[in-house]
């Protein structure tokens, strides 16, 4: 019975201290209404999945808003940044960004929000980020419902560097209509957000054009489709698979020639990755060109690839890095308007609408469109997988 | 009827690696009674072994080995690493607990899946690896078979129920025809009579151990050769394996055959003809159905009680 | 501590062949004469007790007088005061988010820990109260029923919930009850998750769930989630004490009711129970029910607080989480779940943090080795000698290149200056290290507990400067997984060093 005196004492102790730590670094930086100083350390900080199923486009992004705040914020920004993040794994539900984003807003040094990456974590995240008048800048939060239509899901505190489900879901069905002449499309989503959405998007497109549809749904973690393949008609034109796993894509499209279906695959931005899916004949939609041929970006991706030896670029990183240079510029700026501090969290806000990004990692020239934080006349190009495996731009 | 046998090969690949999982399970719950709930992390410990030798022997476009050899390597040093896995796991995690509360092994069984497939993700990240096996021979894994009618039945296919069936035969000989399997028997009907008899317990549940891991070992990498497989995975895997142990009856090992096909079965049969976003809640209600007016499954004994 | 608990003691069953776990317990009170007729452990209960001397069992002794509702009336108060000191949104969210878990823990113990069912789906129970709170108060069906009618009514909702799920272990027993739960959270999940077509109907809102849930409002009082700073409104945390308060008490009140005896003696020996006449199946639906309605009323707080309800909010990780928690604080003692909740919630949001979460664990280290060895010659030769091996090392690695010592980032935290002329931090790792260095470690662990003496002593040098090694270098890269792949590794090491967690009762079965 003593032992367990000293058990209890000791853990008492325990968490006294650890209460302490984290209490610590609480109330010393929540002076509610201090300023900050600009030539202090300032934070951007990032929601998005790093752990869990999800946990690859969190990792991707990490790295190259790691990056950016390396390659910009001293350089060319002049500021004294720092990169923290906010781990929300998918299977700990979209809710689980409120409870980052709320530790953030506690802390004052946090200027910026980069995410959240996901559209459920913006739903969930986005009014308390915008009663603290944190601007939030999500690189793959794609739901058109965020910035469009009667009831936003997202306030006006959100932007988006990628153009969301609205651009994606028609392009890729007026592209199977127009060119290649489909009358027949299967349809297969993953019971997750980010899949539900683009195909419901698609879909829409594609009834309103007369094709045929037939709708599969699987669980996000299965990864042996063959009954699925099975269900794919013999004569269906093409396969429209939007995945966030690029692996899955190849796993489908291989099943396919396993069963001889000769439908095509079709692929959404979560599926292009030129190491991962590359069965030849397919296609991929992304939110940008092929950024490699750009010489500005090859550079930066060059860049990356040295701090990142072992990482292969995938389509999540790069708009990362464009919301990390929209942020550090806007933080700029106010910093310039408040005369080298940040009085308020909504100065940083009220520059990011303003910003123009050129040239942007993406290509041309990025800024908001005046209607919706959506960017300006962003288009979803689309490729065309070659027999070597390397993607083509094809429209 | 196309359709008919093409699901019906669908069902036989996927069940004939959910019998080798629910093996594992059955040979553990039958002579010690507990639900190896970390089970299935070790499968997917296996895959990701697999996964490793393939890389370190040129990954699929470029192998130092032919083919056949190629499959073999990979699937042995799964099997090897799994059974050391296996045994590590009942030497540390259950074996202290072997006369505790039953309820104490469980949630120590619990605690170990946790921590595997954690582990992994702390190591490997969370996304998923494919072992690419459509580049091996171009495709002839694929592509070359046989055909039933429409229906080509290719050679990986071929190759995974083979040896799925291949291990259950050596298995169900070790346990029918050998001492230790006697041994076995014996312990699962009684253990302290058995222990009594001179059996060393010990020895036969890590027998019991190493048994069943190494047939999740060759489960994972038959599994990542037509799928990719991630840390995760463990869990799913664990409950499909699980549920098919349940079907034919927890402790029995033609039930465990038996109950993997099924499943296999059942999940390609719902998707195919009744629905596809629908067939994971179908399985599951079966299975509950099943839990209430045949608990013992379809091959175990009922559950008599001794006072 | 005892006031609160004391009574839990009576719960055991009496002792019969010495368990390897529970040797010295049962060495020390091993029975003189066995009296016929009386329960040998509760007859010498109070002869237990007394040899409990010194200080600490006068203090124990003193503290046992004060009722346990005093106990609890001070926690909550104390729980009350937590906003006086940190003025953080973010500290006052964690503080209501161990409640939130406090609440849940409290309700499994019934089942686990009262029943001695083994329940894998207590988290739908949760889920199914945040979605009848999400429904019944939103816009979805634009139904707004009022909070002050919606938290029972979502408790009631639970507790049926909970006793048509339990219906089935009439014919089930342990492990197959454990089956039959686990399945019903996959149905539980699969149905919320494709609940957007439901022969073509919209439900649930399938993976998007369901946004713009109704805040609290208590008569025309409406509670804000976010304050106008966007910060947590700390109102919740009053409501969700308030709550706690209320489901403790009425929890201890049912356990020391006929119910809650019926429901030890059930769980100590299920067949002897149903031979005595009691309705065992009766018994097991109501912790069933108790729990579930428990984890629903818990369920409706939780979704009025985020707003939204998503089916990826109930995954399998949060079942496991409130398992560790009721395991460590100790099964069958509600200050124990608690406590438990507490500990692991904390520990939680600390390893969010690589600078607190480096700072903890060389603080549990050091106290771990303090505990182990007490002050001794052992203990100053383990520190001094993992220091000491440390400091060589690192000095080594810094002479053959640079590189290999200039991993520590310069802000990560207090103790960061101190572990980089310690620890070897390389700038970066070959993709071999952590994987090896990772499972070496863990087989050194392993290999710790097969070892005694001198040699424990000798092998625990290498081990701890390889865990701060693995700690900086892997685990510290990844916390998201290092939280669970602790919560996983603290189970399998509480049940067997000690099952009965910090405060519950050891439990002997009966073979």
């Amino acid at each position: 019975m003593k032992r367990r005196l000293a058990v209890l004492a000791a853990l008492s102790t325990l968490v006294v201290a650890a209460l302490a730590s984290t209490a610590g670094t609480g109330t010393a930086a929540t002076d509610a209404s201090q300023a900050v100083s600009c030539s202090k350390r300032l934070k951007v900080a990032m929601i998005t999945p790093v752990t869990g199923g999800g946990g690859f486009i969190g990792q991707e992004q990490v790295t190259w808003a790691k990056f950016a705040v390396k390659n910009l914020a001293k350089k060319t920004y002049g500021l004294n940044v720092q990169l923290v993040v906010g781990d929300t794994p998918v299977e700990k539900g979209p809710g689980e960004a409120l409870v980052v984003a709320q530790k953030f807003i506690a802390d004052q040094s946090v200027v910026a929000i980069i995410g959240p990456a996901t559209s459920g974590g913006v739903a969930s995240a986005s009014q308390a980020l915008a009663a603290a008048g944190l601007a939030h800048i999500s690189p793959s939060a794609t739901r058109t419902s965020l910035t469009k239509g009667s009831k936003l899901e997202a306030t006006k505190f959100f932007f988006r560097v990628v153009p969301g489900d609205y651009i994606q879901g028609p392009t890729d069905a007026n592209y199977m209509v127009d060119k290649l002449k489909a009358d027949k499309v299967v349809l297969v989503d993953f019971q997750e957000p980010y899949s539900v959405g683009l195909a419901d998007a698609a879909e829409a497109v594609l009834k309103r054009k007369g094709v045929s549809t037939t709708r599969l749904s699987t669980s996000v973690n299965t990864t042996d489709f063959s009954s699925l393949v099975t269900r794919v008609p013999s004569d269906a034109d093409v396969v429209f698979f939007p995945t966030q796993q690029p692996a899955d894509a190849q796993t489908f499209g291989t099943q396919m020639r396993e069963q001889g279906k000769r439908a095509v695959m079709f692929g959404g931005d979560g599926a292009n990755s030129p190491s991962a899916f590359k069965i030849p004949g397919s296609y991929v939609s992304n939110f940008a060109p092929d950024i490699s041929g750009i010489p500005t970006s090859r550079a930066l991706i060059a860049g990356w690839q040295k701090d990142n030896p072992s990482l292969k670029l995938g389509s999540f990183g790069p708009p990362s890095y464009l919301a990390v240079q929209v942020a550090l510029n806007a933080i700029k700026r106010a910093c310039t308007a408040g005369k080298g501090q940040i009085k308020d969290r909504k100065d940083v806000f009220r520059n990011v609408k303003r910003i123009r990004v050129n040239p942007s990692i993406l290509g041309g020239t990025f800024r908001f469109s005046t209607k919706s934080n959506d960017p300006l006349n962003a288009k979803f190009y689309i490729f065309q997988i070659q027999s070597d495996g390397s993607y083509k731009l094809v429209s | 009827m196309d359709t008919f046998v093409q699901l019906t090969l669908n069902g036989l690949t996927l069940g004939s690696v959910y019998a080798l999982i629910a093996l594992g399970y059955s040979l553990v719950y039958g002579i010690l009674k507990l639900l190896n709930f970390a089970h299935g992390d070790v499968f997917m410990v296996g895959s990701f072994i697999g996964f490793g030798v393939l890389q370190l022997l040129g990954g699929a476009t470029d192998p130092v080995l032919p083919l056949w050899p190629l499959l073999i390597v990979i699937t042995v040093s799964a099997m090897a690493g799994c059974a050391v896995l296996g045994v590590v796991i009942e030497r540390f995690a259950y074996r202290p607990l072997r006369d505790a509360p039953r309820i104490a092994p469980l949630i120590s069984a619990l605690g170990v899946s946790f921590f595997l497939a954690y582990s992994m993700q702390v190591l490997f990240g969370a996304e998923q690896r494919d072992y690419d096996a459509f580049s091996l021979d171009n495709g002839k894994l694929f592509l070359s078979g046989f055909d039933i009618g429409n229906v080509r039945v290719p050679l990986l296919r071929i190759v995974i129920i083979v040896a799925a069936f291949l291990l259950m035969i050596v298995l169900w000989l070790l346990v029918t025809r050998t001492r230790t399997g006697k041994a076995m028997k014996a312990t699962s009907y009684d253990r302290e009579a058995a222990a009594m008899m001179g059996i060393d317990i010990d020895r036969v549940i890590v027998v019991a151990f190493v048994l069943g891991s190494a047939l999740a070992g060759a489960a994972g990498v038959l599994f990542a050769l037509r799928a990719p497989t991630f840390p995760a995975i463990g869990f799913l895997a664990g409950l499909k394996g699980f549920t098919a142990a349940v079907i034919g009856g927890i402790g029995s090992v033609p039930g465990a055959m038996a109950g993997g096909l099924i499943l296999g079965f059942a999940e390609a049969y719902t998707q195919g003809y009744i629905s596809t976003k629908w067939s994971d809640l179908l399985v599951f209600v079966i299975l509950i159905g099943f839990m209430i007016f045949r608990p013992q499954g379809l091959f175990g004994r009922p559950d008599i009680k001794k006072v | 501590m005892s006031g609160f608990d004391h009574d839990d003691r009576h719960q055991q069953g009496s002792p019969s062949e010495p368990q390897p776990g529970a040797r010295k317990a049962s060495e020390a009170e091993a029975p003189t004469s066995p009296a016929v007729g009386r329960d040998e452990w509760v007859a010498r209960h109070g002869e237990r007790r007394a040899r409990r001397g010194g200080v600490l069992g006068t203090l124990e002794e003193r503290l046992a007088v004060v009722p346990w509702w005093v106990w609890l009336t001070l926690f909550v108060a104390a729980a009350c005061t937590v906003p006086l000191f940190s003025e953080s949104g973010y500290v006052r969210r964690v503080a209501f988010d161990t409640v939130v878990f406090m609440l849940l823990a409290l309700g499994l113990n019934v089942v686990v820990g009262w029943g001695g069912l083994l329940d894998l789906g207590y988290v739908a129970f949760f889920g199914i109260g945040a979605y009848a709170y999400a429904l019944l108060a939103s816009d979805k069906y634009d139904i707004h029923v009022p909070t002050i009618a919606l938290i029972p009514l979502v408790a009631l909702i639970g507790g049926i919930a909970g006793w048509l799920v339990g219906l089935p272990s009439r014919r089930l027993t342990g492990d197959y009850l454990a089956i039959v739960t686990l399945f019903f959270f996959q149905v539980f999940l699969t149905a919320t998750n494709n609940g957007d077509d439901v022969f073509g109907r919209n439900l649930t809102n399938g993976p998007n769930g369901i946004l713009d849930v109704d805040v609290f409002s208590f008569f025309g009082w409406s509670l804000p989630r976010v304050t106008s700073t966007g910060q947590f409104s700390v109102r919740y945390l009053y409501v969700a004490l308030a709550i706690f308060g209320l489901v403790y008490v009425a929890l201890r009140l049912l356990n020391d009711s006929r119910t809650g005896r019926a429901w030890r003696s059930l769980r100590e020996d299920a067949l002897a129970a149903e031979v005595m006449g009691m309705p065992v199946n009766t018994l097991k639906l109501m912790a069933f029910a108790f729990g579930a309605s428990v984890a629903a009323l818990t369920g409706s707080v939780a979704a009025a607080l985020n707003g939204s309800v998503f089916p990826q909010n109930f995954e399998f990780p949060l079942l496991i989480t409130v398992y560790t928690m009721v395991i460590l604080g100790g099964a069958g003692s509600q200050v124990g779940v608690v406590l438990g909740a507490i500990i692991v919630s904390v520990l939680l949001e600390v390893l969010r943090e690589p600078g607190d979460a480096r700072g903890l664990f060389y603080l549990v280290i050091l106290l771990a080795l303090v505990g182990v060895f007490r002050p001794s010659l052992r203990l100053a030769i383990v520190l001094g000698g993992t220091a000491v091996l440390g400091f060589v090392a690192h000095l080594v690695a810094g002479r053959v290149d640079d590189a290999w010592t200039a991993g520590v980032a310069e802000d990560s935290g207090r103790i960061a200056g101190w572990v980089s002329d310690w620890v070897i931090v390389p700038t970066q790792l070959a993709g071999w290290v952590p994987a090896v260095s990772y499972v070496t470690l863990i087989a050194l662990a392993l290999g710790l507990t097969l070892v005694e003496g001198w040699r424990r002593v000798a092998l625990l040098i290498p081990t701890l400067y390889l865990a701060a090694f693995v700690w900086e270098n892997v685990l510290l890269d990844a916390p998201e997984s290092t939280r669970y792949v602790v919560l996983g590794g603290l189970l399998v090491a509480m049940m067997i060093a000690r099952p009965q967690g910090l405060l519950g009762e050891k439990r002997v079965e009966i073979v």
